[in-house]
């Protein structure tokens, strides 16, 4: 409760450092992993914004957002086995047939 | 902690029976698994046991619009607690167009298993199954997008019309473009839905509520922060990348050129329609839009349909146009949405909404006659490039007559029924420009881009009537079914321009009133303590 701006501030340090992630790598794997540290610094914010107004919508959403977070990542992973068979190669520049 | 409420609440009966079209689509996905397990795996039962269901929701949606009619919004709502689902006019018109338009697509796909050349056909039909699935669980999440105000819905219903896309995306695995829209569309789709589920932390953060008309409540009382501001923005981000609104559009043309036919067609009407369905709702529940806000959605209107349109010149796949030229037509339906200002009174029909409704069923009939046209010459030759166009007029000209009227629709051109819908929507922008003058520049913007979108439009006319000299391709035998909808599909423009042109505007008119009822009342209950 005393440290909602704790909570709050690795919350954004997360989901920047997912952002930044997601936008500097090129590794398909390491993308969606950054994609997921960016969903967990909301679920941090919501867990502590929920203890902050004393209710349980924010942790009830942060449950359904680790939900979100797994059907992804089963999506991204299963795309990247996908991709890693056709190319060989983990990195997202060898998919770049569609441009215009 | 407050106190927990000690009992299970489950919603009575009769409220979950204003969301019968939602619990026969999910009974429909149960069916569309269950049945080939009885019965064996076949491509055409799949489709038509999702067929059968979907027709049983619309069925059902017409039964609860009959209701709503009478009863006025209902909900889906925890005891004394604002509505987790809404049930009213405007949810009941665009569940009835979602579910029209499905109908309309697995119909395509049905054609689309005779129509392909047998061993791509074979492919195509090898996992009928997932397919429904993955479609009528994208279809279900549209349906909700358009029914919630609360910020938690919205979430879900984003994510379970997103989720089953990207899949849909890369469904034929074998086919290295589908597997690259596929990851394409999953990465933005990735850091977008991220971004948004930032900005609704922020707002349940600024407000400690879910329900967006407390939320707009709160802030048309002065309560508006940074947190907020930068909330609203990261909630239109998500909604921005669902309608392909810039600067979220890149996914577009790629998953249109690289996905089935059968999914671009679906995906270039239902996403944009349910994202511009959730925008509108968000845009009544604030009442009206303060002068910036209208401006920054009209500037991104703007620079979606005139960056669209200047894309599309260079493109040599039809099915690239046709993504470029979904793009623009989110952006003209983006500035209604800029331009809404509450009507005098509740029960006069609101003109932007209603623009915006007449719009999207114009669209609907135009764009899906447009993509079964290029289904029709990809099924024959194997892919959409535009010179697979050349001659058409002449090697099929049941088909391209038709094309070549949805195409000079979409241009907006008199007597069809893109005219109608341009015009209402510049009767909309230039009424709601009165309030805001700085939105007249929309009204510029909306007539000089039709004249950008005339040349590439008449391109594909050109190509398929005019360029026949140096090429003489055999004549092509076009798939009958797809014929039958694509000529459909001409006649109701047609009509749509001229002899039912009154009819389609009382149509949009109906459902256009009684918007911000709802809303509005809840969330001056939610302030009296």
């Amino acid at each position: 409760m005393a440290n909602l701006h704790g909570y709050l501030l690795l919350g954004a340090m997360l989901f920047g450092l997912g952002l930044v992630g997601f936008l500097a790598r090129r590794n398909l794997i390491v993308i969606f992993l950054s994609a997921e540290l960016m969903l967990q610094g909301v679920v941090l914010n919501l867990v502590g914004f929920g203890r902050f107004h004393r209710d349980l919508d924010g942790q009830a959403f942060a449950g359904f957002i680790l939900v979100i977070a797994a059907v992804e990542a089963g999506l991204g992973l299963a795309l990247a086995v996908l991709l890693l068979r056709r190319k060989g190669t983990p990195d997202v520049e060898a998919w770049r047939a569609l441009r215009g | 902690m407050t106190e927990l409420t000690t009992e299970f609440w489950f919603p009575p009966a009769g409220q979950l029976g204003w969301f019968a079209p939602e619990l026969a689509l999910i009974a429909t996905i149960v069916a569309v698994v269950a049945v080939p397990i009885i019965l064996g795996r076949r491509a055409r039962l799949s489709a038509c046991v999702a067929l059968l269901g979907v027709v049983a929701a619309l069925l059902l949606t017409g039964d609860v619009g009959r209701r709503v009619a009478e009863e006025a919004a209902a909900g889906l709502a925890p005891p004394g607690a604002p509505p987790m689902l809404i049930a009213d006019n405007f949810a009941v018109f665009f569940k009835a167009f979602l579910l029209l338009f499905l109908t309309l697509v697995t119909v395509l796909w049905l054609f689309g298993l005779t129509g392909r050349r047998p061993a791509l056909a074979r492919r195509f039909a090898a996992h009928s199954v997932e397919f429904f699935v993955l479609l009528l669980g994208s279809a279900l999440g549209m349906m909700v997008m358009v029914s919630t105000l609360n910020l938690l819905m919205i979430i879900l219903a984003i994510e379970l019309a997103s989720l089953p896309s990207y899949a849909l995306a890369g469904y034929d695995k074998r086919d290295p473009a589908g597997a690259e829209a596929s990851l394409k569309y999953v990465l933005f789709g990735a850091v977008t839905a991220a971004i948004t589920l930032y900005g609704v932390s922020l707002l349940y953060g600024a407000f400690g509520t879910l329900d967006i008309p407390t939320i707009a409540a709160a802030m048309a009382g002065g309560g508006a922060g940074v947190g907020a501001a930068l909330g609203l923005l990261g909630l239109c981000v998500g909604i921005g990348f669902k309608i392909s609104a810039v600067p979220f559009h890149f996914w577009c043309p790629d998953v249109f050129e690289g996905a089935t036919i059968e999914v671009a067609t679906w995906l270039s009407v239902a996403s944009k329609a349910a994202g511009l369905g959730l925008l509108l709702r968000v845009v009544t529940a604030m009442g009206s839009l303060d002068d910036a806000l209208a401006i920054t959605v009209g500037i991104v209107a703007t620079a979606t349909c005139t960056l669209a349109n200047f894309a599309a010149y260079r493109q040599q796949n039809v099915k690239r146009i046709l993504a470029y030229s979904s793009i623009a037509h989110a952006g003209y339906m983006l500035m209604a949405a800029a331009v809404f200002v509450p009507a005098a009174s509740e029960a006069e029909p609101n003109l932007a909404a209603s623009a915006l409704l007449l719009y999207l069923l114009t669209y609907l009939f135009m764009n899906f006659g447009v993509f079964a046209a290029t289904a029709c010459v990809e099924w024959e030759t194997g892919s959409s490039a535009l010179s697979n166009f050349i001659g058409l007029g002449r090697r099929a000209p049941w088909l391209a007559v038709p094309m070549a009227v949805c195409l000079l629709s979409l241009v907006g051109l008199p007597p069809l029924g893109g005219f109608l819908a341009k015009w209402w929507l510049l009767v909309a922008l230039g009424s709601g420009a009165a309030e805001h003058d700085r939105l007249w520049g929309l009204v510029l913007v909306l007539v000089l881009n039709t004249l950008f979108s005339l040349y590439y439009y008449l391109r594909i006319i050109y190509m398929m009537f005019l360029r026949t000299e140096w090429s003489r391709p055999a004549p092509l035998a076009p798939h009958v079914g797809g014929l039958v909808l694509v000529n459909a599909c001409a006649v109701v423009l047609l009509l749509f321009g001229t002899l039912g042109a009154r009819a389609v505007k009382l149509l949009a008119d109906e459902y256009a009133v009684h918007l911000y009822a709802a809303p509005l009342a809840r969330a001056a209950a939610a302030l009296v303590p």
